[in-house]
This record gives C-alpha cells, structure tokens and sequence, in this order.
C-alpha cells in the first residue's frame, strides 16, 4: 500500500473511502488446484494392475511371514482344564474388555460394562450424521491445528485417566473418590445414585472440560471438536486395556507388570 | 519370419488355457485392463484408481491386512475344525492332541490365535485411520455404520473364540465376560441366559459359542464385508485430498 500510494499519477489512498462493511479481508491463503481442470484424469490416474495388486501382494507376503516367524516362536496360552471349582485370582476377561473390566471396578456394572460401551459405539456410528462438511478429506488430522488438538487430547486423556484411577484407588475403589461413599453415609443414598448417577457425572465432567479447554485454546469447527472427542475415545480405550491387562494383580489391586500371574493371552 | 513356438505358447494358446484365461500377459494396458475386470477376485478393483489410492502411507493397509486375516482365520479355522471337539469333556483334550500329535496342529492354532488378536487390533487401527482422514463424510456415512458393525462383529468372532480351547484361562476370561453382559440393565439376566444357556458356563454354553465361532459370526462378517467392500466402490472409490 505505501509503495502504491507514492507512486506519481496514482491518487493516493485516502483512509476511510472505503466503505469498511464491504472490505474483503484475506482469511487465509489455501494451497489448491487451478479451477480449470482438463477433462482428462489420465495424469492423476494409475492402472490397478500393477501399481496396486503389487502393493496388496507385498503387504500380504510381508504380513504372513511376519504372522508365521510368530507363530513359530510364540505359542499360543494353554493352561490347566477348565475348573469351575477354582477361581483365578484374578479373573481377567479377554484383553480387548480389560478396558470394561477395568470401569468395572470404579462404577455399577450395568453402567460400566454396557450403557457406556453401547454409548460410545453408537456416539461413533453417528459422527458422520453430525460432521457433514466435506472439508480435510484425505488429510490425516485434517490440518495442522487438527493435529495438535490430536495431540492435545492425546495427552490430556493419559494425564487424566491415569490421574482418576490412581486418585479413585488411593481415596478408595469403587466410592467415586470418597463422594459416593459420603453421600450414602449421611444422605442415605442408593447405589444407583452413586454407582449410576455420580458416575455418570463425574465421567462427563472431564469431556466438557476437554471440550471445553479445546473450544478456548484452538477456536474449533465442529470436526475439530469430534477429533477432539475420537481422540479421548481412542486414548482412554487404550490406557484403560494398559491398566487392565499389565497392572491389575491379586483382587484387582494395582501392581507392577513384572508381579502378575499369566492370566491373559 | 515366424517366430519359433516356445512350450510356453503352446500352453498358452491351448484350447484349454483360452478357455479360461481370455486375455493376454497383463504387460499391455489393455491385457492389465482385462485382467482386472474378467477376473471374479480382482474384479473387486477398478481398473483405474487414483495414484493417491496407492500410497501405502495414507491407508497403511490396515483395511486390506484386516480382511486379510480373515482369510487366514477361515483358512486356519477349517484345518483346526478337522480336529477340535466342542465338547466340555474332550474339548481339553482335542486341544492337547492339535498340539502335540497333529502335524503343524501347533502352527494352525497359534497363526489362528495370533491373527485373531491381531485382527481386533487391525480393525481397530483402520477405524482410527478412517477417522483421521476424514473419510466417513458424505457420500460415505453409511460405510462408516457397516464398519462400526463389522468392529462389533469382530469382537463378537474373537469372544466366542476364546472359550473354545476349555482351559482355565478360557473359561475364566468368558465367566467374566458373559457377567459383565448379564449386568445390563432390564434384560441383563435373559442376556445372560442366553449367553450361556444354563446357570453357568457348560457344555450348552461351549456349543452355543462354537455354533457362533465357525458359522453364524463368519457368515455375519463376510456379509458385511461384501456390502462394506462394495460400498467403497459405489462412493466413489477409496477417499483422497479434494
């Protein structure tokens, strides 16, 4: 602009003749396509045979030898009969409901083992319902302020599962952290208000912070703030599997992975 | 001048080869065009895709290794059928022989073990990726439920799986696991009853699971995968950068 208005012959700019409702602004500069594309896509196009059947081929010899060293080396677990009569201590369902199992421990098991998976698989099967914008299709993350709101709720979930077992165990398992148990002392509550209802609660407080916290900071689209919420998901499925299979021992307390007897495979 | 007939052309231009082979060596696009649309396994594929379709970084095959160890867990699961009894009595015991008496029955159920975790894992990590790129939006939102059906199903295959070796490990990990589906709310106890079809896991649980494992939940699978698998196709393909 300074340049412009110096130059001879041109009329310098005077402030305020611009009627200032109808300036465009630049928002943001997009890297993209011309608009006038040829017709033919031959260019981005590649033939099926070979360029992908080699890639599927590979992956496949390169999975099968990989599947097949293991299976060489590593046998799969097979302990003693089934025996109805004696009861592991502890008891562990298959790794991938270690994460349920772990809920378990800290809520009613209605709630734990089935409202809140049922919740989050149809919460899931929904996204595309509510997340209709075509925009950041085919980018991971979508773009770079995607990426570190990935990595903001990636840490965020760690610090905070993490933080709310340890917190729930130290204070007394299964008693909301000492709210539940308070409550049915002196308010003569049920179990369905602490193992239920607190619960509940006391579970969504820590998304309408991470939500929340995201909203302030990044000044997200309704994408964003879904990755934000996949992201919890995803993390929190995965510490919760960690805890369950490598640090629940003897009754389900908390121990060291080195200390715990096979029970899981 | 001809050319002098290597034994290679006679089979090829057999009247047997030419029956069912109705195209040339894929080295010309027409041949590689033909070989993918006259062939009923590759004519899941286009004949073109997009050159971002083939980046081994955007899908990291998880999809693909996904169904793929499904095809090694059929194929796995049918050599282990020829031995395995669904029986609470001789269950145990049919497991000790795969293992000790039948040749590579070793092998067979720990590729079928170790695929069946890695399939939970892959179908997973494939739900991830597919979230990450965005590429469940519109057209694609109902491939994005099946695929959430298929997650479900895949954990359903790997459950009714895990009882079927009759060890402790086995019957423990399913106790728990049919009492945390017991404990829903309202129908928690018919679900349980279902599950199990006694008071506690027995031998109508064991052929209740295996029914599930070897028929009920593959055929389940492989129908959602036909329609997820086409699905893409009809959506225009794999999604990519607009």
């Amino acid at each position: 602009m300074a340049e412009l208005a110096e130059r001879p012959g041109l009329p310098a700019p005077t402030p305020g003749s611009i009627d200032e409702a109808k300036r465009q602004k630049l928002l943001e500069l997009v890297r993209g396509r011309a608009l006038a594309r040829p017709t033919d896509l031959a260019e981005d196009e590649v033939m099926v045979w070979p360029s992908l059947v080699v890639v599927e081929a590979v992956s496949a010899v390169v999975f099968t030898a990989i599947l097949f060293a293991l299976s060489v080396l590593v046998n799969g677990p097979l302990l003693d009969r089934a025996n109805p009569n004696q009861t592991p201590n502890p008891s562990k369902a298959p790794w991938y409901f270690l994460n349920l199992q772990e809920l378990l421990l800290h809520m009613d098991a209605g709630l734990a083992g089935v409202i809140v998976p049922t919740v989050a698989l149809v919460a899931i099967a929904a996204i595309p319902y509510f997340d209709r914008s075509p925009l950041g299709v085919g980018i991971l993350g979508t773009s770079s302020k995607g990426r570190r709101i990935i990595a903001f709720a990636t840490v965020y979930s760690i610090v905070v599962v993490v933080g709310m077992i340890l917190v729930d165990e130290k204070i007394g398992r299964g008693t909301q952290f000492g709210i539940g148990s308070y409550m049915m002392d002196h308010w003569g509550a049920t179990e369905f208000m602490t193992g239920v209802i607190l619960s509940t609660i006391i579970m969504l407080i820590p998304i309408f912070i991470l939500v929340g916290i995201v909203k302030a900071i990044f000044r997200p689209t309704r994408r964003e703030i879904i990755i934000a919420l996949f992201t919890g998901f995803f993390v929190t499925y995965w510490v919760l599997t960690m805890f369950g299979t490598s640090f629940r021992g003897h009754g389900q307390d908390l121990t060291w992975p080195w200390n715990l007897p096979l029970t899981h495979g | 001048m001809r050319r002098e007939q290597t034994l290679a052309d006679r089979i090829t231009g057999s009247a047997l080869w030419r029956s069912f082979v109705r195209h040339g060596y894929p080295d010309t696009q027409r041949n590689q065009a033909l070989i993918i649309a006259s062939n009923v396994f590759l004519h899941i594929h286009p004949v073109k895709i997009k050159r971002y379709a083939t980046k081994v970084t955007y899908t990291f095959c998880l999809g693909g290794l996904s169904f793929f160890m499904f095809l090694v867990l059929t194929m796995t699961g049918i050599l282990l059928m020829f031995y395995y009894i669904p029986s609470s009595t001789q269950a145990y015991q049919s497991m000790l022989d795969i293992q000790s008496s039948v040749t590579f029955g070793q092998l067979m159920r720990n590729m079928h073990r170790w695929a069946a975790q890695g399939m939970v894992i892959s179908v997973f990590l494939h739900m991830a990726r597919v979230f990450y790129t965005g590429s469940y939006k519109p057209p694609r939102e109902f491939n994005w439920v099946v695929g959430v059906l298929l997650l479900v199903v895949t954990f359903l295959l790997s459950f009714s799986g895990y009882l079927l070796p009759w060890d402790q490990l086995a019957y423990w990990a399913i106790t728990v696991g049919t009492n945390i589906g017991g404990a829903a709310p309202i129908i928690g106890p018919q679900v349980n009853k279902i599950l199990l079809g006694d008071f506690q896991i027995a031998q109508s649980t064991l052929i209740r699971f295996y029914t599930l494992h070897v028929i009920f939940l593959p055929l389940a699978a492989a129908f959602l995968m036909a329609v997820h698998f086409w699905r893409i196709r009809k959506d225009g393909g794999i999604s990519g950068p607009l």
